[in-house]
């Protein structure tokens, strides 16, 4: 279902598979040959229940395990280690305990040599934007789950990856914090301009957020790429935008795929779906 | 002055208590008046261990600095009974410290080998393992035959026993880190190296802490039981010394000297471990107000 991959990408997975052996001795396939490639400064979500396989994708993306079989490729290059051009931002809170705030935002930069002076200047300019300059100084005990994740996204910011990877950093977010995350981390995507754009694969199960988000959602079901939608809606997505005719449409599609619908109406039935995929 | 009240206040009952236990010690030393050799009370009262007892250790004083030693002849006084505890301190505290430091630094060293790499892992493991069951206080005669009854020998005696225990910390605190940190870092480009300084130390620090205070503890033990085979200075040498004439009030004193600077040296590790885990969630932590 999700197109081949083509010169412009720059993930590109090739017959990718993952398998686990879990301690009572079965083997669970958490990622079934899946194929696809990723253009360069999309802004890709990945959607599906939990236990399809998002996090393993992700975590293969980012070099934290390898793949059982199959291929993969970032930048051209076969994926076999973590790397700071690929920035993770975890589902758990990763943000170090003993270091401040604003050492969190640096860590990266330092471990790589940047300059002292250098690394500070990026930190600040990273947290300014993410909201959080006053607390630059404070541990990361004192702060609240929403602020923590403004933390871990300045730092992946910060530490300058090409490619970032965020598997649900928002998911255990409240609304309103959600979406006021949102609009920082669309703002620090887009104000690179379109040529130099971060590439941005970003997993949830929220529906809705994926539509406020994304250019591209590829919906997976036990390991597998089943739908791969394109979102074409213009940006600033607002609310009246997520009632047009199409969005609606792809929100009909997706609901149906996390089995909460049976499409009726004008919706298009799913294409893709287990089984059906060529 | 106010500071001076503040702090007597808050730690009014815990000198209350310490009088208490001195006063309990005092009411034995008169019910209980046994001797254990004609002279030496069995439980000597505070007007003797002030006196007599403290104006003794001048015996254990080697001379020098102007003040002669007992043994040239001189009178038994309270400047030499000083020097004397000085002297035979500095020689155990550097002893034990110097042993501390070895011994923790190979200990954590070979204890994070153990997950530095699957080689480093079957190098070290069970040598070490089976090194950490050897019982400590069997090994004192060895370790004199070995490394001889100076400095070394001690050195390596008190090293060994606080090496094995920082090693077993380290392995057990290394296991608990939470692997999110560990993959954090590695995403954010940290070498391997760079992971045990800036991750794993940091981490397993707070657990460490219990390892660290045990092994002074254990520290103190090793040190003493190296003194009193074989050594002609340092506290162990003078308990030794003292129970051939069944001198119990000495020995009492040398007790006390330890409990003094034991409380010293946690006293400071308090100190500096509290400011190093300033980022802890349980820093400044109260279960219930009052
Ligand atoms: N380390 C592991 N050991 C065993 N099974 C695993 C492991 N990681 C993931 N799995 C299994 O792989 C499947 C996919 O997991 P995951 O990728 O975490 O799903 P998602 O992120 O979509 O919720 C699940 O069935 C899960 O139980
Ligand atoms: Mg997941």
């Amino acid at each position: 279902m999700a197109r081949a991959a083509d010169g412009r990408d720059v993930i590109v997975a090739s017959n990718l598979s993952r398998t686990f052996r879990r301690a009572d001795r079965q083997m669970v396939t958490a990622l079934d040959d899946v194929t696809f490639g990723i253009d360069r400064g999309q802004f890709v979500c990945l959607v599906g229940p939990s236990g399809c396989g998002k996090s393993t994708l992700l975590k293969l993306i980012a070099g934290l395990m390898l793949p059982s079989s199959g291929a993969l490729e970032v930048e051209g290059e076969s994926v076999t280690q973590p790397g700071p051009e690929r920035g993770m931002v975890f589902q758990q809170d990763s943000v170090f305990p003993w270091l401040r705030v604003i050492d969190n935002v640096e860590y990266g930069l330092k471990c790589r040599g940047v300059g002292r002076a250098e690394r500070r200047k990026s930190a600040e300019f990273y947290l300014e934007r993410v909201g959080l300059s006053h607390v630059a100084r404070a541990w990361p005990r004192e702060l609240s789950g929403g602020m923590l994740k403004r933390v871990a996204v300045a730092t992946v910011f910060a530490n300058g990856a090409n490619v970032l990877l965020l598997d649900e950093p928002f998911g255990a977010v409240d609304y309103v914090t959600k979406r006021n995350l949102h609009d920082v981390l669309l703002a620090l995507w887009t104000e690179a301009g379109s040529t130099e754009r971060r590439t941005v694969v970003f997993v949830t199960h929220d529906v809705d957020e994926a539509l406020i988000l994304a250019d591209r959602i590829l919906v997976m079901h036990s390991g597998r790429i089943v739908d791969d939608l394109a979102v074409t809606a213009p940006r600033p997505r607002t609310t009246d935008g997520l009632m047009e005719p199409t969005m609606v449409r792809h929100k009909h599609v997706l609901l149906a795929h996390l089995g909460l619908e049976n499409l009726q109406g004008d919706a298009k039935a799913p294409t893709g779906g287990e089984g059906t995929e060529p | 002055m106010k500071w001076l009240i503040a702090q007597f206040r808050r730690r009014l009952v815990s000198i209350l208590m310490l009088l208490a236990m001195a006063g309990i010690w005092q009411i034995l030393s008169t019910i209980y008046t046994a001797e254990a050799v004609p002279g030496e009370p069995m439980v000597p009262g505070w007007q003797i261990v002030f006196s007599r007892t403290l104006l003794s250790l001048s015996d254990y004083w080697q001379g020098g600095l102007g003040v002669p030693s007992v043994a040239e002849g001189a009178p038994q006084s309270y400047l030499a009974a000083l020097l004397s505890i000085l002297d035979h301190s500095v020689d155990t505290i550097v002893r034990l410290y110097v042993g501390l430091l070895i011994g923790g630094l190979v200990g954590s060293l070979l204890g994070m080998a153990v997950s530095w790499s699957p080689w480093t892992r079957r190098i070290v493991d069970l040598p070490v393992q089976l090194l950490r069951t050897l019982p400590l206080l069997a090994m004192v005669p060895m370790f004199q035959l070995w490394f001889g009854i100076d400095f070394v020998g001690k050195i390596a005696f008190v090293g060994y026993g606080v090496g094995v225990i920082f090693f077993a910390g380290v392995v057990n605190a290394v296991k608990n880190v939470p692997q999110i940190y560990i993959d954090n870092a590695r995403t954010l480009g940290a070498s391997r190296l760079q992971i045990y300084r800036t991750v794993v130390m940091p981490a397993i620090f707070p657990e460490m802490r219990g390892t660290i205070l045990l092994s002074l503890g254990i520290g103190w033990a090793a040190v003493l039981g190296a003194e009193y085979l074989g050594a002609q200075s340092g506290l162990g040498y003078v308990i030794i010394y003292s129970e051939q004439f069944a001198y119990l009030d000495r020995m009492f004193v040398v007790a006390l000297i330890f409990v003094f600077y034991a409380s010293i040296s946690y006293a400071i590790f308090d100190r500096l471990s509290r400011r190093l885990l300033q980022w802890t969630p349980q820093a400044g932590r109260v279960v219930a107000h009052g």
